[in-house]
């Protein structure tokens, strides 16, 4: 049993958006209608003349306390065994209950056209049989043959670093454990498994 | 720190949400008034097979916006998931309403016959306890319209939606819409004791804009205090003319002022019967504001996302 987490190190990360097509193409997510579990949002900050741009990659953070799992009235929305928040989609009634109590715009609607054009680019391999809400599962698929998630895989900046959280010889609790990388939201007391470093 | 407005509930909820108030809260009202002030069975059977109706529109139109429909049964999975909740309270609303409004329903000769056509037992039986279905059936009508504001209220990262006013606003202003909905039908009534209750409606209507004011201001002072979300939704509604003309202006203050002129100024009810004008257009107004409010609720609705 582990406990997976990931830490984005925004200093490196030049918004390539190589993560998202791996996942799309991974996962079969709908980038026909620019829905992603994953996406890499380019900000502006600071006042002129000080000004500079951030790239900060975003997925499920997993949260401990999940305000989706909360919300969710089938069971459809819950947590395995290695706290990887996952939905299972014969049970999901896309009430979309799950969206409105995500604090972090991580979950979107596979509808009924998405199933249509999934199937007609997909053929009979399709991983999406009928609509549901869908988000990132950190490629549990993946996982289970030892393999890090794909956008983990692709990313050329070794930007997105995936690991157990509990395993002490692991990057990711190096730096979680450092206070290097923060959660975001943590007000909200969701308790994140995504850690970021500032850029 | 971004606001995004969020585009997943749109006006099929705010029906269902609008409906939902109504329904449970002209249930409740009536079945109420029923029991400690006596009326006609007939506008009592109106009343709340109109509330059976709302409720049922309004599921028609939850189980519509959902990806899967039919596969509804399994939302009484989770117990920690308001949805859960609110099939409980609208299933208990129906038993009770049903269990209610069957013996009412002789009051109707047409509908005498197939009345007659339940077993005596029963018959006896829902008679029997009528009273406990009224009580049970306003409770769940209550819980059904407090439900409706705890539902969009689960949501952390909306400010404006995620506070304690807000249920109480739902539930304040489905009350009033439901007082509101039987005044318009008590003007439809040619019962001799129509007028008396429709002076209770009003002096109920008129404390309960009173009271949705009060609340709006806290919620309003609590949006505008932070510079979160909440304000910037605060904002928003401030600046739609149809929010500040249509709810706030036509679907409390007017209504308000009407009523208020009508309770202490157009005699108290034993002077006779008063013009049916008033009243159509003071309730018309407050059902047409409630439904913007939800409306507009959910249009400021503003994810406040860190990055």
């Amino acid at each position: 049993m582990a406990r997976y987490g990931m830490v984005m190190d925004m200093r490196t990360c030049v918004g390539c958006q190589a993560c998202m097509a791996a996942c799309s193409t991974e996962n079969q997510t709908p980038f026909w209608s620019e829905k992603f579990r994953t996406h890499v949002e380019d900000k502006e900050q600071g006042v002129f003349p000080d000004v500079r741009r951030v790239q900060l990659p975003r997925l499920c953070m997993h949260c401990e306390n999940t305000p989706c799992l909360s919300a969710c009235p089938t069971g459809a929305t819950h947590m395995d065994k290695n706290g990887i928040v996952l939905v299972n989609y014969d049970r999901c009634i896309g009430c979309y209950a799950c969206c409105i109590a995500c604090p972090y715009d991580a979950r979107y609607a596979y509808d009924g056209k998405d199933v249509d054009k999934e199937r007609e680019l997909y053929g009979e391999n399709v991983s999406h049989e009928m609509p549901h809400v869908d988000k990132c599962t950190f490629c549990v698929q993946r996982l289970a043959e030892k393999l890090e998630p794909a956008c983990v895989a692709t990313c050329p900046t070794h930007t997105r670093i995936f690991g157990d959280l509990d395993d002490s010889k692991s990057e990711v609790h190096k730096l979680a454990r450092s206070g290097k990388a923060q959660p975001l939201n943590q007000g909200l007391g969701t308790s994140p498994k995504v850690f970021y470093i500032p850029s | 720190m971004t606001f995004v407005h969020q585009e997943v509930w749109h006006w099929q909820i705010a029906t269902y949400l609008f409906l939902g108030g109504l329904g449970g809260a002209t249930f409740a009202i009536s079945a109420i008034i029923h029991l400690f002030e006596g009326c006609d069975r007939k506008m009592v059977s109106v009343a709340v097979m109109s509330s059976i109706a709302f409720l049922v529109i309004g599921t028609v139109f939850l189980l519509a916006d959902m990806l899967q429909p039919l596969k509804a049964i399994y939302a009484l999975t989770n117990p920690k998931s308001w949805i859960f909740w609110g099939v409980v309270f609208i299933n208990f609303y129906f038993i009770a309403a049903i269990t209610y409004v069957i013996p009412l329903l002789e009051a109707w000769p047409k509908l005498e016959p197939f009345i007659r056509k339940i077993p005596e037992p029963i018959l006896g039986l829902l008679e029997r306890f009528n009273n406990l279905a009224a009580l049970g059936g306003s409770a769940a009508g209550f819980l059904v319209a407090i439900y409706t504001g705890l539902l969009i209220s689960a949501a952390p990262a909306i400010n404006f939606w995620n506070t304690p006013a807000l249920p109480l606003l739902f539930v304040i202003s489905g009350f009033s819409t439901g007082a509101a909905f039987l005044l318009l039908l008590s003007t439809f009534s040619d019962n001799e004791g129509a007028h008396k209750i429709a002076s209770r409606l009003e002096q109920l209507d008129a404390v309960l804009i009173v009271t949705e004011l009060i609340i709006l201001g806290a919620y309003f002072n609590f949006a505008m205090f932070l510079p979160t979300g909440a304000r910037a939704s605060a904002e928003f509604l401030f600046h739609s003319p149809v929010f500040i003309a249509g709810f706030f202006v036509a679907g409390l203050i007017v209504p308000l002022a009407i009523e208020t002129y009508s309770i202490f100024f157009r005699g108290h009810g034993n002077e006779g019967r008063k013009s049916a004008l008033p009243i159509l257009v003071a309730s018309s107004l407050v059902l047409v504001g409630g439904y913007l409010l939800r409306i507009y609720v959910l249009k400021a609705g503003m994810f406040q996302f860190p990055w």
